[in-house]
């Protein structure tokens, strides 16, 4: 689903975040990304929706090649979630919010009203669902982020660091929701720093540092070699 | 005792429901208080009133009174404030003034507002820096630090003050696991010098490490009595 | 620099000052590519705009061209470069500005000759922003793309993308103030009284003689200007 092919990234002054780097994931798997602040996470994922172009190398998405495919387009196959909700939330609804993905993809009527309710519902605002974004509390917009890229109904969901800040029980929603993508038979990728979060709820973890894959296995293997 | 919340109800301007109902908390001399609870239960606000930002800065109706060495804090005006309680917040960077050229203008930002005598500003800084462990950080551009490094900033801004208690609201929340080990040793640090606390956090193992006796608050309340 | 421009009027005298005071400073710097670039950047939008309604709205005899019910002139299209000429001069003198002093130099040496801390801070403050602001809009731009919102289409598609873009930018940065004012508040910005700095910006003695030889070359020019001592040039 999901190919990295000898991937470099070089940032206009010269920095290499990604190096080499070969990753393949199949459609259905739950990978967790690990690795150091600067290791290159968000930047891989990035070229996935095609934000960041390879500098060389290539990126498959679905067999095909990212290259002279539009954001927009890829946005349809891959969903990204990005850390701060408050870098997007804009309308003056919670539905509206989470309408404006799925919109954007092309969903309408009866089924844009579905994924906006079943999404709201799968993080637990659905009762704050006309209310303003901004009226809700710090985790909630987070929750609410995570929201309205579900409803977009993307077969790969990207998260970014998806349990920062949260409590128990906003942790535990989470949890739940990867599982559901799970049984859907999406493709479920989350950078996290939250060891057990990712030790619970992903099959397989990636590991990176200075922009190449160091380790790739279970959880149980991958911490048990962590220097 | 060098903290205590008497009887303490909260409502912040424009609400019409109280967030913090009855609370009773105590911080004694050299003790570290852990505040958990869910997210909008009250760790925040009891953190603002605490300080006295509640309602001194942000407004808002306080029934109930915050003492500090036995000092009220209300009607203290608020640049008084952190000469008794200092207060951390979550967001490192958003504590920063932004127009510091290196952590040492930032460290000194508060002292210089105080209107301090030169050598006093200096011999803080070189405190404030020290007690959290980052004198070699202290020509360094504020923007360019790690997450925890400017975490550790902003505390050492705020010890600067010479507040008698710190309050920190999450202060490791938003760090990845290299900042959390950064904050949290110097954390010790403080514990291990003598400096009261009170810490809002969701991370357990930090609070552990602290030997913080754990009070839990819910729907603006304590369950059981702090 | 800025007021001397529009003193000399023309093409020759801004040209000379921009040859003459901006180019060596920022040879000097190392900044001449970024001023350049910057300043043309900057006073793009205004000389198209500029350029548009002169050319075609000023009265003139020599007609250059026709388009549909409006004439281009010479004399507008004069007009037009003389604007725009005196703009990026403009331009490149506060982009050399912005480009070579460090906000806290500024803050610190405003609040040294009286300037009132919190004006001093909030011009730096202003100054320090504009990259956060840049920032804060590159994410946005991210986040809203990754959401499906199309920046490469048409033109009317891109229009509607202006909300979802702007709005965040403006309320997250809204929020970021009122989180920092209250940490700056609880670390007694707002205190009446005099405040000791600790440092003071380098200021060597070329920097003061250049200063002063600019200030003087500026109320001669004025000066001159007034008493209708200067040559008309082109």
């Amino acid at each position: 689903m999901i190919r990295c092919e000898g991937l470099v990234y070089e940032y206009p002054d010269g920095t290499r975040a990604l190096d080499g780097l070969d990753l393949s994931i199949e459609r259905g798997e739950r990978v967790g990304i690990v690795g150091r602040n600067g290791s290159g996470k968000s930047t891989l994922v990035r070229h996935w929706n095609g934000l960041l172009r390879p500098t060389a190398g290539r990126v498959l998405i679905d067999g095909h090649p990212t290259e002279g495919r539009r954001v927009a387009e890829l946005a349809r196959l891959v969903g990204l979630a990005f850390q701060d909700p408050d870098r997007q939330l804009f309308a003056r609804t919670c539905r509206d919010e989470v309408a404006f993905g799925a919109r954007n993809v092309g969903l309408r009527g009866r089924e844009l009203e579905r994924a906006v309710e079943e999404a709201l519902g799968a993080v637990g605002l659905a009762d704050r669902a006309a209310a303003n974004p901004y009226d809700l509390g710090p985790s909630k917009r987070r929750l609410l982020a995570l929201a309205s890229m579900l409803a977009m109904r993307t077969p790969v969901v990207v998260l970014d660091e998806p349990t920062m800040g949260l409590d128990a029980t906003e942790i535990a929603r989470v949890t739940v929701v990867v599982a559901i993508l799970a049984a859907d038979g999406r493709t479920v990728v989350a950078i996290s720093h939250d060891a057990g979060f990712v030790a619970g709820s992903f099959h397989r973890v990636v590991r990176l540092d200075a922009g190449r894959v160091i380790d790739d296995g279970s959880p149980v293997e991958t911490s048990a070699s962590r220097v | 005792m060098t903290l205590e919340l008497r009887a303490v109800s909260y409502r912040y301007p424009g609400y019409r429901r109280r967030a913090l109902e009855a609370i009773d908390l105590r911080v004694g001399d050299g003790e570290i208080v852990g505040l958990v609870g869910p997210n909008e239960a009250g760790k925040s606000t009891i953190c603002l009133v605490a300080s006295g930002l509640a309602p001194a800065s942000i407004g808002g109706e306080l029934a109930g009174d915050v003492f500090v060495d036995g000092v009220a804090l209300r009607g203290i005006p608020v640049h008084e404030l952190a000469r008794h309680v200092g207060l951390v917040f979550a967001n490192p960077a958003s504590q920063l003034s932004g127009i510091a050229g290196t952590v040492f203008e930032e460290v000194a930002f508060g002292p210089v507002n105080l209107g301090l005598a030169v050598p006093e500003t200096v011999g803080r800084v070189r405190v404030a820096l020290a007690s959290v462990g980052i004198e070699d950080l202290a020509e360094r551009r504020p923007d360019r630090l790690s997450g925890g490094q400017t975490q550790l900033v902003a505390i050492a801004a705020m010890l600067a003050m010479r507040p008698r208690v710190l309050v920190l609201d999450e202060p490791v929340a938003e760090l990845d696991p290299e900042g959390r080990r950064l904050v949290g040793e110097a954390l010790r640090s403080l514990a291990g010098a003598g400096t009261a606390m009170l810490v809002a956090e969701h991370d357990l193992d930090l609070l552990r490490s602290l030997d913080a006796r754990v009070v839990a608050i819910d729907g603006g309340r304590f369950a059981v009595p702090a | 620099m800025t007021l001397a421009t529009f003193v000399l009027g023309g093409y020759v005298g801004p040209t000379v000052l921009f040859a003459a005071v901006v180019v060596p400073s920022a040879l000097v710097a190392g900044v001449l590519r970024r001023v350049v670039v910057g300043s043309v950047l900057v006073t793009l939008p205004f000389a198209i705009a500029v350029g548009l309604v002169s050319v075609f709205t000023r009265p003139g005899s020599t007609i250059l061209f026709e388009l549909g019910p409006f004439e281009a002139t010479l004399e507008g299209a004069d007009f037009a470069a003389r604007v725009v000429v005196r703009l990026l001069v403009m331009a490149s003198a506060l982009a050399l500005f912005g480009l070579t002093t460090p906000p806290r130099a500024s803050v610190i040496d405003l609040e040294r000759r009286g300037v009132s801390p919190r004006l001093a801070f909030a011009i730096g403050a202003v100054v320090a922003a504009v990259p956060a602001l840049v920032e804060r809009a590159r994410d946005v731009r991210n986040a809203q793309r990754a959401r499906g919102l199309d920046t490469e289409g048409s033109v009317r598609r891109r229009l509607g993308g202006v909300v979802p873009l702007a709005s965040p930018v403006v309320i997250g940065s809204l929020h970021e103030v009122e989180a920092r004012s209250l940490a700056l508040e609880a670390r007694a910005f707002g205190r009446p009284g005099p405040r000791h700095l600790p440092w003071a910006p380098p200021d060597t003695a070329p920097e003061r003689l250049a200063r002063w030889l600019l200030l003087a070359g500026l109320v001669a020019l004025v000066a001159a200007s007034v008493a209708g001592a200067l040559p008309t040039l082109p």
